[in-house]
């Protein structure tokens, strides 16, 4: 955001599953939606958004207290991306679609 | 102490000068250029229409979410555009040979997304990092009219979001 410099934020690698033989009989896993961890939704720092917009965004579209809203965004601001919000993947990445629309760059993951 | 954004009734007045309402009045057109965009390359729509997963394995889930998201996100862009045009082309003069501009809820939110989207397409295109310093500007730079431009559509956008925090839950 407007402000200070920004260290670019880290990805963790990701532990990506093995595709396995499937004995005789068993199911196939890849019907089910096995992964039914939550999901969280990512906010990350860029230079353009000022800093007071995106409390505004997260205080409109999540209904947080100036405080929180205030709190992730220095999260932000300070460690190059936040948790914003959690949930199913569809609740997820509606909440991405909608801090898209309002100019945030969000993303959607499990924890880690 | 006149404010650019003054509540009144129902509706956010704004003053601009003529020529603040020229430059604003330029954004939509080339905003509706860059939304239409298919440039897979392009780094300003990158940052307009991102992306929703990292993790490439979800890539079945990016198509599905774009497929059904996208749509959606550019009618709404170009919708806020059309409420911007309208608003500017209405503004009538104010004091002082200025303008004004009434502007309901939805024309406030409008306004927001055009002025942030303009800055992240001008930032994209410029460079701008979060140490950027307007204040060392130098005019005979070529690129100091659009720096320029970022700078005061960055003040414009923060009166506006001051104003907007103002009336929300501390």
């Amino acid at each position: 955001m407007t402000g200070a410099p920004v260290e670019a934020p880290v990805e963790s690698p990701l532990q990506l599953p093995v595709d396995l033989p499937l004995a005789e009989g068993e199911p196939d896993l890849e019907e089910f939606d096995v992964t039914d961890r939550p999901w969280i939704v990512i906010v990350w720092n860029d230079p353009v958004n000022l800093m007071s917009y995106v409390v505004f965004v997260l205080q409109k579209l999540f209904g947080y207290s100036r405080e929180k809203a205030t709190r992730l965004m220095l999260q932000v601001h300070q460690e190059g991306k936040a948790a914003v919000a959690e949930g199913a993947r569809e609740k997820a990445e509606a909440d991405v679609a909608r801090l898209h629309g309002h100019g945030l760059w969000a993303t959607l993951e499990h924890p880690s | 102490m006149s404010r650019r954004f003054v509540r009144k009734g129902d509706v956010l007045r704004v003053t601009l000068s003529e020529p603040e309402r020229e430059l604003l009045r330029e954004l939509p057109e080339q905003l509706r250029g860059l939304y239409s965009s298919d440039d897979p390359d392009d780094a300003v729509t990158a940052r307009l229409f991102p992306r929703a997963y990292l993790d490439p394995t979800e890539e079945a889930a990016e198509r599905e979410w774009e497929s059904l998201v996208r749509p959606e996100m550019l009618r709404e862009k170009l919708a806020a555009l059309e409420l911007v045009v309208a608003a500017l082309d209405a503004a009538a003069p104010g004091r002082r040979g200025r303008l004004v501009a009434d502007l309901n809820e939805d024309d406030v939110a409008a306004f927001l997304g055009v002025l942030n989207d303009a800055r992240l397409a001008l930032g994209t295109t410029i460079g701008v990092t979060d140490d950027l310093d307007l204040s060392l500007l130098d005019p005979s730079d070529p690129e100091s009219a659009a720096y320029a431009a970022y700078g005061w559509l960055t003040y414009l956008q923060g009166e506006l979001v001051e104003t907007l925090l103002g009336k929300m839950p501390g």
